[in-house]
């Protein structure tokens, strides 16, 4: 940060006098004088304080004031000075992006992230293509993370009690506080976080504990993965990262596990799962995914097979599997293991097939499948699986063991408000989170923070917590601190900041360091500081800015997996004390997809991206199962009472095939009440209902209709392909058979029918361009001969492949992130006015209504070679680019809409209101540059991130060069240079952007594969957006 | 205009013995007297109408068009249905001016210069929709073909555009031929004018006619001219607003039957508009002897006949949407008849199709509550079926993920119960300073006019009124008779 003083102008030298008037002409220091004057309203302390004495003075800054309030009425721009950079900060060049390399803490994964920033200011979170581990992937939680930041509600005021403090207040209270435990050796004094992968984080705790040894550091996190860690404690005697190699696993058996998009390391189990179904040709192979879940979840909608199971079952149905592997022959199931399943019975309403076929198939894929189960799951059924699939040598090519991050046993906030309400707690420090909000309710956290003498709340914004504390400390976001994160397969990463923080702040290992007296507390030096202790002294200044450049800490030992012996005797007894399944109903509480816990449930994007099973948005609701909703006589959005001992919650009911009878999911983080001006309000808090013996699910509740409705909103309404060949699939039987099955919608029928238009076209495989531009077709007949200068000419196209499309929706938020799009609210989507250009499209198919199958479609903007939005245009606001690029000029469209009515995908979007409204100056800085906000009554849509190719473009006529000859050599564009934000984001990469006159990339060979097909090939509209048939693998001895 | 000779024992178009006075006397003392309270309160309403037609606009053009119930796919909806039903009401004008009158239908003398008014009106209410509905009204003017700085013209393969000429063509025609017919009436009000500013007013708006051998020549080729000119107007216009539907991609729109279908259906909802205005203005005013029974039974002939046709597009459609077997169309058929909207569906059919059929009976066609009933009921019916056309095939096309349903909000109801309201204002100051009736065209039609015509007691060409200038040029028109 420079410290340079702001550029002063220099006096003018003399010259003859400029004036407007002839009051002006007599006095020439009138004007300046005034317009001191007038700045003075705003700064008026600033100012001396003699020039806002007296009535003339007075009246002449009020008149002035109402003037300007007048005339910003009128004029359009405020007048504005800018001054330019006199001597520019380094690398930055105005208009040209930087780009960051940083990392994220998410969801119990460490994910390395490139951050776009735009003279200074962030504006795009994208993944890092050079990480190990995410290898550039992101989801729609840490697309929206960028939202966060801007987000006006978070806090910049330390406040103890009622009144505002500062952060030396807190240091000082800190100061005195500490010298008194410090002589108690830290008794009293507990701090809760979040379990933590932060190497510093864990030196800062390890420092704490060293300075008070009585202190003890809690970690709670309402979606906790201590039933995973625990499993591995329990299955090998130590604390364990379990790692699944999908791309090997030709069977994947998910038990309750949403692991593609839910469960801890989903961003690179997606991409890895999709790796190992991605079918080229006829003759590839692919996995094949059973899963047994309770609700609907993202991995259940890409399940080959699903199978309907309360998660109480889920125990059962395991030990059953267990029990009838464990009978093949050479399976070496541990002796122990085995006798305590001997005598397991499949649960009520488990066919048989999906014991012994299940089974089947996993003995013959001995080495190359592999059991997942979720994180809702007690450490017995974990410990099992783990059992499993060393007896079926998984373990090693599938299944891998990192150590834990944080190796040590830790203790949860059960333990500390047991201290609390024991009066053992003088001193609690809550770094992050918003315990009283989603701690288990059974332990009544509220009450007992009451007892502590001093509570301090380090958080983003005065949440919940914050309000009941003593102490409110603002967080700072990730973007704005040093940190370092480790990723599940030991791969350390940094967390640079891109901007000083907005409204100050400090990070919890920040505050955490400070508290554990490192001298070094500081983001940066203890970062550097654990940095430090990794690769050494001496290699640190040389590996640290490699290190920040790539994003990963360069110099560490790279760990290996291993598979420890099973602690046989141990798993059998914890399988034979589990309690049995519960009866009657269960609430199962899934972590939203929208808002997660609710940590970003003042995220407006978030809570507007429609809920990628159900389609909700700005909501969650209670789902039931059909034939559940029809015994409870209740509909979509009728309130059902759910009520279990100790708690009681009202919460709309919503009917979604596919999920368990009997069973009531309930969608965490809605409901909060000081989440912010986006989130307060939002749905229903469900945590009353959940008890800390009962995190994942709770059997034993009741469940009933309640009195009156809530109007639940969704994007979609319609849930029927109505027999419409749209998503396309087939089994990969059918497609070995007819490769082109696509092509033959109706099955035996007649092939697509497609009919030309009755003009030439232009042909966009040219490889240059006509010499007059082109639109696809002219009025004048045209020369189509290209000119010998003109420029190489770029067919851009996109392949959406729907076999690895898990429906996540990470790239309806990139896309939101990166083209400026606005939130509209409930009430708007409710009208029908949603603003996503990308849109998920999700339908059920098949016969079995209480569990159908479910076809996912991304569609955005087709990019029609013959678009019918262009012809309609009456002013050309939409056209066609040399490039076939289906353009929109804002500034041309007048709002008719028709181009709205005559797109068959209706995926043009309209600004029916002025959406953005006036938009705070923090919430501009997220805004990308290189693309238009726009305004009411424009009609905007996907643009195939044209930014982005100008931005490629440019670059490669930069590097364009010529020779002495004056013979000019072209670079070209690659797939590399552009990618869009959708296919950037997207985990499984399903999405596929390139040159399609380019015959050696990724995206003509896609386009031209067996299973290609155009949405809605029939109309005629020639799309640039190809879509690969979705492939099933059933197993045929199932179906 | 040649005279009309009643064949054998037809009916007079004008009772018999109403004189060359009379005719100018019952016209154009509407104008001259004080107008009746029903005028007035009829009036007051309107204005109200119009009062919320404007706040309306305003609060929609202050705060966008999402004040209405469009959304995504229904993006049309209201203000479109309004339009067409508008432009379609405004289409009987020209018919009865312009097409009757080349097929010499001289019963059109009587309602020619109504329905011309309102075809005026009708066209002004229609063109304020696609003007309001627009996102970025201000920039209305992008579709004009005006030369600009950006070198860009206006996509001439649109057919909004193609609206925009043919509507703006069709009102400029229109306009142009109702002025040259009022130029002689004018000229008789002035004539009969008692005060200065009635008589300035009137003078300016006569051009100047004096009645004279060559102002009505010059008159009469006028226009035979305009109404040769509008004529393919009459199919054109609504043909062209049809192409808005008939050339997009939407299953329910693209269709080839649209131009006739729709012309059909214009004419059929612009003569249940003229029937209901003539009847209140033929009760109100006194009308009878000069708008018979006959005319109005001529007219249900008509809506008999067009209402009949739209029937038949109905079916038709729904014919070729099974026969084409495309699954897209046959759906939005289905659904428009079983959908969520089947009760606008079954409105329009029970409006459209069935309540005409009653004009096969001859004492309902001679009936005037009856008529003015069923014409009431066909607007509405006109107006379903516009809503079907547009809301019906938008809700439910290709991607059943982007289906979705539309509801009019408060603002749809006032923008167009507002329309009305502007509809009526300026048909009532029409009725009160404009004489309603062509005097000079109706006087053509009447025994008298022609010259052989001498039957006891018409003292028609002997008796001067020195204080009505008007039979000056009733004397002339035997002259004209001869071209």
């Amino acid at each position: 940060m420079t410290k340079r003083q702001a550029y002063d102008l220099p006096e003018a030298p003399d010259r003859p006098a400029i004036w407007r008037t002839l009051e002006e002409k007599n006095d020439p220091g009138k004007r300046a004088r005034e317009a001191v004057e007038e700045t003075g309203v705003q700064l008026g302390s600033l100012l001396p304080s003699d020039s806002l004495v007296g009535r003339r003075s007075f009246f002449k800054v009020t008149g002035a004031t109402a003037a300007a309030v007048g005339l910003s009425g009128c004029l359009r721009r405020p007048a504005e000075q800018i001054l330019p950079y006199s001597r520019a900060p380094e690398y930055t060049l105005p208009g040209i992006s930087l780009h960051y390399a940083t990392s994220m803490s998410h969801r119990g994964d460490a994910v390395g992230l490139l951050v776009e920033s735009h003279e200074g200011r962030p504006t795009k979170i994208e993944g890092n293509p050079d990480h190990p581990r995410s290898a550039g992937a992101t989801d729609a939680a840490i697309q929206g993370r960028i939202l966060d930041l801007y987000d006006n509600d978070r806090s910049g005021q330390v406040t103890n009690g009622e009144s505002d403090a500062s952060w030396s207040d807190w240091d000082t209270f800190w100061r005195e506080k500490a010298t008194a435990l410090e002589r108690a050796g830290g008794r009293g004094l507990r701090v809760l976080a979040a379990p933590s992968d932060s190497p510093s984080f864990l030196r800062a705790r390890a420092a704490l504990i060293a300075r008070f040894p009585e202190a003890r550091v809690h970690h709670y996190a309402p979606v906790g993965y201590d039933n995973i860690r625990e499993g591995t404690r329990l299955a090998f005697g130590a604390y364990l990262t379990p790692q699944v190699n999908y791309e090997n696993a030709k069977r994947v058996v998910a038990l309750d596990s949403d692991f593609l998009s839910g469960e801890p390391g989903a961003i690179v189990a997606a991409r890895a799962f999709a790796d190992a179904r991605r079918v080229r040709s006829a003759s590839d192979d692919m996995n094949r995914l059973y899963v047994v879940e309770g609700t609907l979840t993202v991995t259940g909608m890409n399940a080959d097979h699903r199978l309907r199971l309360a998660p109480s079952k889920v125990d059962g149905y395991l030990r059953a599997l267990a029990k009838h592997i464990g009978a093949a022959p050479n399976v070496p199931m541990p002796p122990a293991v085995t006798r305590a399943v001997a005598s397991a019975e499949a649960p009520a309403g488990v066919p048989e097939a999906w014991i012994a076929k299940v089974a089947d198939d996993l003995l013959q894929h001995r080495g190359e499948s592999v059991i997942t189960v979720g994180h809702r799951q007690p450490p017995h059924v974990h410990a099992l699986a783990h059992a499993i699939n060393m007896a079926l040598g998984n373990a090693g090519p599938v299944v891998g063991f990192y150590p834990a991050a944080d190796p040590e046993e830790t203790a949860g906030i059960a333990e500390l408000v047991e201290a609390m309400n024991e009066g053992d707690v003088s001193t609690l420090v809550i770094l992050g989170g918003n315990p009283v909000y989603d701690a288990p309710a059974d332990l009544g956290f509220a009450a007992a923070l009451e007892r502590v003498e001093a509570t301090v709340h380090l958080a983003d914004r005065p949440d919940e917590t914050s309000a009941a504390c003593m102490w409110h400390l603002p967080m700072t976001h990730e973007l704005e601190s040093w940190g370092d994160h480790r990723a599940a397969d030991g791969t350390v990463s940094i967390q640079q900041p891109l901007i000083a923080p907005i409204r100050g702040g400090r990070s919890a290992a920040e505050v955490l360091a400070q508290m554990g007296g490192i001298r070094g507390w500081r983001g940066y030096h203890l970062v550097r500081g654990t940095m430090r202790a990794g690769v050494g002294p001496d290699l640190l200044d040389r590996l640290w800015r490699r290190s920040l450049h790539r994003g990963v800490v360069i110099g560490l030992p790279r760990l290996r997996p291993r598979t420890p012996p099973l602690a046989d005797a141990d798993v059998a007894t914890a399988l034979g004390e589990a309690p049995a399944a519960g009866e009657g109903w269960e609430a199962v509480f899934l972590p939203s997809y929208q808002v997660f816990d609710g940590s970003q449930a003042n995220n407006a994007w978030l809570l507007e991206m429609p809920d990628p099973v159900t389609k909700i948005v700005w909501d969650n609701a209670a789902y039931v199962s059909p034939a559940s909703a029809e015994s409870l006589g209740v509909s979509n959005g009728d309130m059902l009472t759910i009520a279990a001992e100790g708690g009681e919650v009202s919460v709309p009911a919503f009917v979604l095939p596919g999920h368990a009878d009997e069973v009531v999911t309930l969608p965490l983080g809605f409901g909060r009440t000081a989440a912010g001006s986006q989130g307060d309000g939002v749905g229903f808090d469900v945590y009353p209902l959940r008890t800390s013996d009962a995190m994942g699910f709770r059997t034993g509740v009741s469940v009933r209709a309640g009195s009156g409705t809530h109007t639940l909103v969704q994007t979609q309404d319609h849930h029927s392909m109505e027999g419409r060949p749209l998503a396309i699939d087939a089994t990969l039987e059918e497609y070995k058979e007819r490769p082109d099955f696509t092509q033959w919608p109706d099955h035996g029928g007649e092939p697509t029918p497609s009919l030309g238009p009755l003009w030439t076209q232009v042909d966009y495989s040219q490889p240059r361009q006509p010499a007059h531009g082109g639109t696809s077709y002219s009025l004048m007949p045209e020369d189509n001969q290209p000119r010998p200068d003109a420029p190489p000419r770029y067919k851009w196209g996109y392949v959406i492949d729907l076999t690895t499309c898990t429906g996540c929706s990470a790239c309806v938020v990139a896309c939101q992130a990166e083209n400026n799009i606005t939130t509209v609210g409930k009430r708007q989507v409710q009208l029908g006015r949603e603003m996503h250009w990308m849109r998920l499209d999700r339908y059920f198919v098949g016969d079995d209504e209480a569990n159908p199958q479910v076809a996912l479609q991304p569609v955005g903007c087709q990019h029609c070679e013959e678009a019918p939005c262009e012809n309609v245009c009456p002013v050309n606001a939409t056209a066609h680019s040399p490039e076939g690029l289906n353009d929109m000029a804002y500034n041309r469209c007048i709002g008719t809409r028709y181009c709205m009515n005559n797109c068959p995908y209706k995926v043009r979007r309209f600004n029916f209101l002025d959406y953005y409204g006036d938009i705070p100056q923090t919430r501009r800085m997220q805004f990308n540059p290189n693309v238009t906000v726009r305004m009411r009554g424009v009609m905007e849509k996907c643009s195939y991130c044209v930014q982005r190719i100008q931005a490629a473009r440019i670059e490669a006529r930069r590097r364009t060069t010529v020779d002495e000859q004056g013979e000019i050599s072209e670079t070209r564009i690659t797939a590399a240079d552009v990618v869009p934000a959708c296919a950037q984001a997207c985990p499984s990469q399903a999405i596929t952007f390139g040159d399609l006159n380019d015959t050696g990339s990724e995206v003509h060979r896609l386009a031209h594969l067996d299973r290609r097909y155009s949405l809605l090939a029939q109309v005629g509209t020639q799309p640039r957006t190809t879509y690969l048939g979705k492939l099933r693998n059933p197993n045929s001895e199932m179906v | 205009m040649a005279h009309y000779k009643p064949i054998l024992d037809e009916t007079p178009l004008v009772s018999e013995g109403t004189s060359f006075k009379e005719i100018t006397e019952i016209v154009s003392r509407v104008t001259e007297q004080k107008a009746p309270r029903l005028w007035w309160i009829l009036f007051v309403l309107s204005v109200s109408g119009t009062g919320i037609l404007g706040g309306t606009i305003g609060y929609l053009l202050w705060t966008g068009i999402g004040v209405w119930g469009n959304n995504s796919p229904v993006a049309w909806a209201w203000d479109i249905t309004n339009f067409v039903w508008w432009i379609g009401i405004g289409h009987a004008g020209t018919l009865i001016s312009a097409v009757l009158y080349l097929f010499r239908q001289y019963w059109r003398t009587a309602i020619n210069r109504f329905s011309e008014a309102m075809t005026i009106f009708a066209v002004i209410c229609a063109l304020l929709f696609p003007t309001i509905h627009t996102g970025r009204p201000w920039f209305i003017y992008y579709p004009l073909p005006i030369p600009n700085q950006m070198n860009m013209w206006p996509n001439f393969k649109s057919p909004l555009l193609w609206d925009v000429f043919a509507v703006s063509t069709y009102f400029t025609v229109s306009l142009l031929f109702w002025y040259v017919g009022l130029v002689p009436d004018f000229a008789t009000l002035r004539d009969r004018a008692k005060n200065k500013i009635r008589k300035w007013i009137y003078g300016f708006v006569a051009l100047g006619w004096r009645g004279s051998n060559r102002h009505w020549s010059n008159y009469e080729r006028a226009y035979l001219i305009l109404a040769a000119l509008s004529t393919p107007l009459v199919l054109s216009v609504h043909s062209v607003v049809s192409f808005d539907f008939a050339t997009s991609v939407e299953p329910g729109w693209h269709t080839t039957i649209f131009p006739p279908y729709f012309v059909a259906g214009a004419v059929f909802s612009g003569f249940a508009m003229v029937m209901t205005l003539l009847l209140i203005a033929r009760t109100v005013y006194g009308m009878h002897d000069l708008v018979r029974i006959r005319h109005l039974e001529l007219m249900n002939k008509i809506m008999l006949t067009t209402g009949t046709l739209v029937g038949y597009a109905y079916g038709m459609e729904f014919l070729i949407a099974w026969y084409s077997g495309n699954p897209y169309e046959k759906y939005v058929f289905i659904n428009r008849a079983t959908g969520d909207y089947w009760w606008a569906y079954w409105s329009m059919i029970s409006c459209n199709v069935i309540s005409p059929q009653l004009f096969w009976f001859k004492k309902i066609r001679r009936s005037i509550p009856a008529m003015f009933v069923i014409s009431i009921v066909i607007n509405i019916g006109m107006w379903f079926e516009r809503f079907v056309i547009i809301v019906t095939s938008l809700h439910n096309d290709y991607l059943p993920s982007a289906w979705g349903n539309f509801t009019p909000t408060l603002f749809d109801i006032t923008t167009f119960l507002g329309s009305l309201g502007l509809f009526f204002t300026a048909f009532l100051l029409f009725l009160r300073w404009m004489p309603m009736i062509a005097i000079a065209e109706v006087k053509m039609v009447i025994p008298q006019a022609d010259p052989h015509h001498h039957p006891e007691g018409d003292d028609h060409g002997h008796d001067h009124d020195d204080e009505d200038e008007e039979d000056g040029h009733a004397d002339l028109e035997p002259a004209l008779a001869e071209e």
